[in-house]
């Protein structure tokens, strides 16, 4: 693999972050585009930040050329990620989230208005997207507005006014929307400016003082129990109010993300069927993560399975090797049972969720470092997202080009048939075309990395991965045509990553 | 049968790694083997003898330095541990959460490395915040010592409670005896301690409570009902506090709260005393010779009745004399300890 570019006069140094990657070529790789639903060995040509060639090889060509090596794939986008500025730049900013996210292969982001203050009003998106064009990152930072003025759940925000300043949908994520009746007032909105409500599904009133998924390990570890109901709870509130909602406004629409229990799925497979306009996301790791991990068991979810599809005893199997109650497991929605995470899977694979949403949430030490039930909730998750779910890949259970849409095209159709608003690229297509403005990530199957507090781009190193080999280097991220990460290993050294 | 080194020579000289205990820190009994379990019962039998004497000291700790970390109130287990802690000639500092920097904000991982830097060996801590010991045991560099954390464990009263139980029960053998534990499970860190040490020793073991008080017990009970889990056994979760008294052997009373009806999880404490109270007559349904036991403090008259808890049956105070010894014990088998080797337990 080689990039060289033409802009800077020391090509020597390589390309630099944010530049225009004037030629870049790739012989011999395994090339995924699921807008075509195509994948196989290929070759591409990057030429002046345009996607100048894709060719599908075949015969002798194709020879040697598997899906287990270097593969392409159109830049990923993540429909749920925290970067935290305004108010918590300590945690994150939007040019460290930006530099994780290119590291993680993403190439759009969208972000939550939790921030201080809110993005409740169009000032503070405003900031976001100078902060983004200072950053140099070609990673296009898209932004969700708050629903309620401050996230205080009383008020609407300044809805309008964000939508013409371009943001993509509204959440009061953190916090689910407070009422059913402020709910279905923001889904009435949102469908009049075409846009979707993006809820954080949790009843509160039964999650209050909660640490933990509410079962056998939290049982055992005494810690206050998250139940299953307060998810089904709140998505039964949330699909009963959108479809008194359509009644007024047939353009209200709802995507609920990072639902993480079997019994919410079920709702929201039930609600698809009977035609409602619902989505909803996954998580990397409410796919691969477990509760089993708070005492100490680092194995997958799929390992964690009993035959009769039962979670595992990890007292009994002596899998609990790591120190217990480490707080960056804590993460709201808890981590939950292996038999949950083997739905979440199920509902990927049968499109119940329509994507993989990293829910990216960088703490400092300062937040994490304390008592498990004083931390702070979330992963730093969006430089491990594609490796989590290339274990599962790897594991066999799930097929790479549906890992590949749950990451590119899915989060793509969530915000699909909205009119784009202020020429975000949310929904456009995300495949391997020619003549578009090249968006791709170049990731290397056959090479593992470790996660490290020093590999992580992101403030946050707040990841239970730390100290895990994830398969799945990414080697280079290009972004809208332009260079958004550079694996410094393989760098400006001219050989062909193919080989 | 172990013997005692009862001078500090004759604890260094026991090496680094003496009658089978390897154990830096004591956080909870799930990491306890039943062999590991003796041994702390047959050095409290040593540590009573020492209490029989007209001079309870030994100066088996002299110059080790023992600090008490309480984030939460306590009055028997603090001066429980201070006490056996100047049994063995410790040097003893207190520290509680109202006088201390604490209550200035300072984080617990800052207050354990101030202490350490202040010269603490073994730390003796409790706090409300489940696993807070673990995140103190990441910290610190000397051995650390659960007083009780959050709902998870108290593993010192466990211990002492497994010690009355077998100087009271014939036989000394809890292999098949009922013990009862009846109370607010859900939120009892004794009780979850219990559940390790009991199955562990054999026991038939019965939780019982309102159902509010219950939650989640049932799903572990479960779990282990194959008595899959190495060398504990099943136990039982009731509501129905006929069944869980019936030929006992041992019974236990946990502490109700006030703040529990506020929660919404009890009607009224007069409602639970009628329901669920240690009284006389239900106690009848129990062995002959059954003892009654309370971790304390209790609320007389709730939980159990006045005339209960200082019957002949009752054995409370035995485990607040027993609660010193257990304590010796363990402070002198965590000051002998070594740090974990390669391929040993770290906890």
């Amino acid at each position: 693999m080689s990039v060289s570019e033409g802009t800077r006069p020391d090509a020597a140094l390589g390309p630099m972050v944010g530049e225009v990657v004037a030629r870049f070529e790739l012989e011999k790789a395994w090339l995924v585009d699921p807008v075509s639903g195509r994948e196989g060995p290929g070759e591409i040509v990057v030429m002046d930040g345009v996607l100048e060639s894709v060719v599908w090889l075949a015969g002798d060509e194709a020879a040697g050329v598997t899906d287990r090596g270097v593969v392409v794939a159109p830049g990923f986008f993540d429909l749920h990620a925290h970067f935290r500025e305004p108010g918590f730049e300590d945690a994150e900013t939007v040019a460290t989230g930006s530099a994780a996210a290119a590291h993680g292969g993403f190439t759009t982001v969208a972000i939550m208005p939790n921030t201080q203050p809110a993005l409740d009003e169009p000032g503070v998106l405003a900031r976001i997207h100078s902060a983004s064009k200072a950053s140099g990152s070609p990673v296009e930072v898209l932004a969700y507005g708050a629903v309620s003025a401050g996230r205080a759940g009383e008020q609407l925000s300044a809805m309008g006014e964000l939508a013409d300043a371009g943001v993509i949908g509204y959440s009061d994520d953190g916090s689910p929307v407070r009422t059913a009746k402020l709910l279905r007032s923001a889904l009435l909105y949102a469908g009049m400016l075409g846009l979707p409500v993006v809820d954080h599904a949790e009843d509160t009133e039964l999650t209050g003082g909660a640490e933990a998924h509410e079962g056998y390990v939290a049982s055992v570890m005494g810690l206050a129990g998250w139940p299953v109901a307060a998810e089904v709870n709140a998505v039964s509130r949330d699909l009963a109010v959108l479809a008194d909602a359509l009644r007024d406004e047939p353009r209200a629409r709802l995507h609920l993300t990072h639902i993480s229990t079997a019994a919410a799925l079920d709702l929201v497979r039930w609600a698809k069927a009977a035609g409602l306009p619902v989505t909803c996301d996954v998580t990397p790791h409410h796919l691969c993560l477990t509760d089993e991990w708070i005492p100490g068991s680092r194995r997958w979810s799929w390992e964690a399975l009993a035959a009769n599809g039962t979670a595992r005893d990890p007292w009994v199997d002596g899998a609990l090797t790591a120190w217990p109650y480490d707080t960056s497991l804590r993460v709201n929605p808890p981590l939950r049972t292996a038999t949950d995470a083997a739905a979440c899977l199920a509902a990927l694979l049968d499109g119940t969720a329509d994507a993989v949403a990293t829910d990216h949430a960088p703490h400092t030490v300062v937040d994490k470092e304390v008592e498990f039930g004083r931390a702070a909730n979330g992963i730093s998750g969006i430089e491990t997202a594609l490796g989590v779910l290339l274990a599962l890949v790897d594991a066999g259970r799930l097929p790479l080009a549906r890992a590949i849409a749950a990451l590119t095209t899915g989060p793509a159709s969530v915000l699909a048939g909205w009119p784009a608003t202020a020429g975000t690229s949310a929904a456009r297509p995300r495949g391997l075309t020619e003549g578009s403005p090249a968006d791709l990530v170049v990731f290397d199957l056959g090479e593992s990395w470790m996660v490290t507090p020093e590999s992580l781009r992101s403030k946050g190193k707040n990841s239970p991965l730390i100290g895990r080999e994830l398969p799945g280097r990414v080697l280079l991220t290009i972004a809208g045509g332009r260079l958004a990460y550079e694996d410094p290993q393989s760098g400006t050294s001219n050989s062909n990553a193919a080989e | 049968m172990t013997t005692v080194a009862l001078t500090p020579g004759q604890l260094a000289a026991a090496g680094p790694r003496f009658a089978g205990w390897h154990h830096r820190h004591l956080i909870d009994v799930d990491v306890l083997t039943w062999p590991e379990i003796e041994l702390i019962m047959r050095t409290t039998d040593e540590m009573k003898g020492i209490l029989a004497r007209p001079i309870r000291k030994v100066p088996a700790l002299n110059g080790r330095r023992v600090t008490t970390l309480f984030y939460e109130a306590s009055t028997r287990t603090r001066v429980s541990f201070e006490t056996a802690a100047r049994n063995l000639s410790a040097d003893v500092v207190s520290i509680s959460t109202a006088t201390s920097s604490v209550t200035k904000g300072e984080s617990l991982v800052d207050t354990i490395r101030t202490l350490e830097a202040l010269g603490a060996e073994i730390l003796v801590m409790r706090h409300s915040v489940s696993g807070a010991p673990y995140l103190a045991a990441e910290v610190f560099g000397g051995h650390v010592l659960n007083g009780g954390d959050g709902w998870h464990a108290h593993p010192t009263q466990a211990l002492l409670d497994l010690y009355t139980m077998r100087e009271n029960v014939p036989g000394g053998d809890l292999r098949g005896r009922k013990v009862a534990i009846v109370g607010d499970i859900l939120h009892s860190r004794v009780a979850r301690s219990n559940i390790w040490s009991l199955t562990a020793a054999g026991a038939d073991l019965w939780l019982c409570g309102p159902a509010t008080l219950l939650r989640g017990m049932d799903r572990w009970a479960t779990a282990w009902s194959g008595g899959a889990v190495p060398g504990h056994g099943r136990f039982n979760v009731t509501t129905d506090i006929e069944a869980a008294l019936r030929d006992a052997d041992v019974v236990m009373g946990l502490r109700i709260q006030r703040e529990r009806m506020q929660g919404g999880l009890l009607p009224s404490m007069r409602e639970y005393a009628a329901r669920f109270q240690l009284n006389a007559k239900r106690l009848s349904l129990a062995k002959p010779g059954a003892i009654v036991m309370h971790p304390g403090p209790m609320n007389e008259g709730v939980e159990i009745a006045p005339d209960v808890a200082i019957s002949g049956r009752s054995v409370i105070t035995d485990q607040v004399a027993n609660g010193v010894a257990v304590r010796m014990a363990l402070l002198y088998l965590l000051a002998g300890a070594h740090e974990a080797g390669p391929g040993e337990p770290a906890r």
